[in-house]
């Protein structure tokens, strides 16, 4: 522990912009993970375990996609898109033979696909790590905001997130699809008393979900290096996201995927070694605080 | 044992599903609550039987406050329930079911060397088992029961706990009119016999004037009207608010449901 | 139906403590031998873990901290002290009880989806000091140097024979142990809590102490289990208490069956003897492996032991099934 680095970086701009950003970073890739199990779990009250691996083959398909096409976007949306059809036979092959049996019954299905693709990508890609590279565009001299170092993708891709966040955001509150998914997270009995075809709403949830992963992954990878089993710690940790938020709340998911990116972020200068740990301890300091999580509802 | 309910209020998020009730139900009596949907009959047990906390007001037992008390601490004072989803454990025969109940009455932890329940449970269960009617089916899974014995186990379980004030809500939920009849035949057997204080929550007007020794009316949460049943038949107020014209059945759906915690 | 359970299951346990002990004298296979030091381990921490799962239902995601936690005290131990093995082991497994007394006082009042991850979240903190407090657990390397296999009792536990035959007594008893858990007047009281909570807390049943009781036990139950392994590995590894390995008692609980006593046990075998013939076969054993999962869950809907259970009441209706 090194409280006088942590004291050192924090009164220093420069230092404060660059691990700003940097939290940033993992704060809104996690969002982009969490708001999608955030969603499954509020809706169809599924804890989705394999949701790592939405966010790994995204990663990887974008990665295939820009070999092919040569163009990030069209590999940002391929991850995405890709992930979302994915999440969509998920639900229907697996998730749906499983609704409403044991919680660990759930888990078992998620952990054999987890597994299973974990294999496939090493099978497909191989099992050493990818790097996809940054798109030329970007491939520009950092911006220097108070001293601190920005490379401009990562300005980008905060900006992307952030953008998705918004429209995610805006599309529960304001869309008629939306409402029909905040209303069924509250209370699924209601909304198929209403008429709501719930078969179709729960492959489109697992289809958003999978699409936000799928994006995460793919706008991850030039930052990130792929490898098989990558999706593991990010589940983890949109665990940590969903559960601190409060499950089911997507607004909670936003602001604690920033929480643990901050403390990601200035943790790495004042515990290098002990980071994972710090996320634990606000986690269960959060949760023994408010057992709900932040936005979460008493039951 | 007397209960005395003074000025009880709850309120849930601004709504008042209990307000300033005060009703006194004498030792041995035999009370039904009644009153339509959403009138906080089933707030009114939870907040006797301690489930929650009342916002302010009074429980007492023989002249003992117990106001404060949690529901175990209630248990141990002598209050029974059972409740309108009739709730026993699914898992288990109806022998295991009274036998787990007589064992957490005794104590949960005892000898943990001891595989067999203590002296004495087996018998105090079939006891019981006896009084409410089950022997039969003594050696069957509580999930597979019919519907009327399993409201049957859920009073037994609490008969297994040796109360002396027992609190039944909605008995004869669910049940066929015959059926319904068996049963509120068996809970008065037990009323007599067991010398209980016995309130409960009834629908079927027919068996509340019947059965019942008093009446209580419950509406919006308030106490409409108490007296025997000659005094509610003609009560103008009841009338008017409840019971209408015919004077017959369950009210129409559509008010808030009340949830049980 | 025997009047005395206790004494049958007791018999039941001797019957096959003296056929394992038996079998070394028969015919020597070290891989064999192995395997059943495995199982051992193995079996007493998915054992422990249906405590809490199958018996209360209360679904715990941590419980490999507790697994962890016992190989990582016993090995300190026998590192640091004099002690004699069976003291260390009983030491580490009390410092185990009294982890899971602690972290159970903190979880067991939440609700059971945040029960599951808050676990979780401390075996995963649990973790994360074993690999950064590394002067005293070797961090990422894990604890090395062995552990002294000091004689006991004229056991030199150094010698796979001995190794075995130690294991096989202790996983026994502690099997043993663990069934009059399950069968006791405590036993029932946390069946009841699993079957319906509000009802048992209706009945006097204060929730939280029998949950308290129960992951307390479980917690302990681990410990030994993590001991064995501890043994086997001649040393500690945070592995041990990493989260797949819970996965893998999770498992091996919902492969064999939450709803028999010795559904983990068995289950615990069907896991290790596949990762081996897997492992052998291909170097893919993830994709097998999950391929296996995912017919046995869909198939089955439950483990082979519920299974095979269920299959038998259904061919003699009459109820008398146990």
């Amino acid at each position: 522990m090194d409280f006088e680095a942590l004291a050192a970086c924090l009164t220093t701009a420069a230092c404060v912009v660059t691990q700003t950003t940097s939290g940033l970073i993992v704060g809104m890739l996690l969002f982009l993970v969490a708001a999608g199990v955030t969603l499954i779990f509020g809706v169809l009250k599924v804890v989705n375990f394999a949701h790592g691996t939405f966010y790994m083959l995204g990663g990887y398909v974008a990665y295939s996609t820009l070999n092919v096409t040569g163009s990030y976007t069209v590999a940002v949306l391929a991850g995405a898109l890709a992930m979302a059809a994915f999440g969509v036979v998920f639900e229907r092959a697996l998730i749906s033979r499983v609704y409403g049996s044991n919680v660990l019954m759930q888990l078992l299905i998620c952990y054999a696909v987890v597994l299973i693709f974990d294999d496939l990508v090493k099978i497909v890609w191989g099992p050493e790590f990818h790097a996809m590279g940054m798109p030329p565009a970007f491939q520009v001299p950092p911006l220097f905001i108070a001293g601190g170092v920005v490379p401009p993708f990562y300005a980008v891709l905060i900006a992307i997130a952030a953008l998705i966040a918004i429209v995610l955001g805006l599309g529960l509150s304001r869309t008629r699809l939306g409402k029909t998914v905040r209303a069924a997270a509250i209370n699924p009995q209601m909304v198929s008393a209403l008429g709501v075809n719930t078969t179709l709403l729960f492959a489109i949830v697992f289809a958003i979900g999978g699409g936000l992963a799928g994006l995460a992954g793919a706008l991850a990878a030039p930052v990130r290096s792929l490898s098989p089993g990558m999706g593991f710690s990010i589940l983890i940790e949109s665990f940590i996201v969903t559960v601190i938020g409060g499950m089911g709340s997507i607004a909670g998911a936003l602001v604690s995927a920033l929480l643990i990116g901050m403390v990601r972020g200035f943790g790495t200068i004042g515990f290098p070694k002990f980071t994972d740990g710090l996320i634990y301890i606000v986690m269960i300091a959060i949760l023994l605080t408010r057992p709900q999580g932040l936005f979460g509802r008493r039951q | 044992m007397r209960l005395e309910i003074r000025r009880l209020t709850k309120a849930f998020g601004g709504v008042h599903a209990i307000e300033d009730v005060s009703l006194d139900f004498a030792s041995g009596s035999l009370s039904a609550v009644i009153g339509p949907n959403g009138a906080g009959k089933t707030t009114f047990f939870n907040l006797i039987s301690g489930a929650f906390p009342a916002d302010s007001g009074q429980v007492l037992l023989d002249g003992e406050d117990v106001t404060s008390l949690g529901k175990i601490a209630r248990l141990r004072r002598g209050i029974g329930r059972a409740f309108q989803v009739a709730s026993c454990f699914p898992t288990m025969t109806v022998e295991e079911n009274l036998v787990a109940a007589v064992t957490a009455h005794v104590g949960q932890w005892g000898n943990p060397g001891r595989r067999l329940p203590p002296a004495g449970v087996r018998e105090r269960a079939h006891e019981v088992m006896e009084l409410a009617g089950l022997t039969k089916v003594a050696g069957v899974e509580a999930a597979i029961l019919s519907h009327g014995d399993q409201k049957l186990l859920d009073i037994a379980l609490a008969l297994a706990l040796e109360p002396r004030v027992l609190l039944l809500d909605e008995p004869t939920a669910g049940m066929g009119p015959d059926e319904r009849w068996r049963m509120i035949e068996r809970v008065r057997g037990l009323w007599e016999r067991q010398k209980l204080t016995l309130v409960f929550i009834e629908h079927d007007m027919d068996i509340v004037f019947q059965v019942a020794s008093s009446i209580r009316v419950l509406c919006y949460g308030r106490v409409l009207a108490e007296g025997t049943p000659d005094e509610i038949r003609s009560n103008q107020a009841v009338i008017d608010a409840y019971l209408g014209t015919e004077g017959h059945d369950t009210p129409a759906e559509g008010a808030p449901s009340e949830a049980t915690p | 139906m025997s009047g005395r359970p206790a004494l049958r299951d007791a018999l039941i346990a001797l019957a096959a403590l003296v056929v394992i002990l038996a079998i070394p004298f028969f015919h020597r296979s070290p891989a064999f031998e192995d395997f059943v030091i495995r199982v051992s381990a193995m079996a007493l921490f998915a054992t422990s873990l249906n405590l809490l799962v199958g018996t209360t239902g209360m679904v715990s995601f941590g419980h490999g901290m507790f697994y962890g936690f016992g190989a990582y005290a016993f090995g300190l131990l026998m590192q640091m002290t004099d002690l004699s093995l069976p003291v260390a082991a009983v030491l580490a497994v009390a410092m185990t009880t009294i982890a899971a007394l602690i972290v159970g006082a903190i979880c067991v009042r939440l609700g059971s989806d945040y029960f599951a991850f808050v676990t979780l979240a401390f075996q995963m903190l649990f973790y994360s000091i074993i690999i950064s407090w590394q002067s005293l657990t070797g961090g990422d390397q894990g604890l090395r140097g062995g552990i002294p296999r000091r004689e006991i009792f004229g056991f030199e536990l150094a010698s796979q024979l001995h190794l075995y035959q130690f294991c096989a007594v202790v996983a026994v008893l502690g099997l043993l142990a663990l069934r009059h858990v399950t069968e006791s007047r405590f036993g029932r009281t946390l069946r009841m809590i699993r079957d319906n909570e509000h009802r048992a807390a209706f009945l006097g049943v204060v929730l939280w102490r029998a949950r308290l009781g129960a992951f307390t036990l479980a917690g302990g139950f681990a410990g030994l289990g993590g001991v064995l392994a501890a043994l086997f590995v001649s040393g500690a590894y945070p592995e041990l208490a990493d989260w797949p390995n819970s996965g893998q008692a999770i498992f091996a609980v919902m492969l064999g069956g939450i709803g028999s006593f010795l559904g983990p046990t068995l289950g615990a075998m069907i896991l290790l003897a596949l990762n081996d013939a897997v492992t052998r076969v291909t170097e893919y054993h993830g994709l097998v492996l999950g391929l296996v999962i995912l017919i046995s869950a869909l198939g089955l809907r439950r483990g082979v032991l519920d299974y095979l259970r269920l299959i038998r009441s259904r061919r003699a209706p009459s109820g008398e099934s146990r």
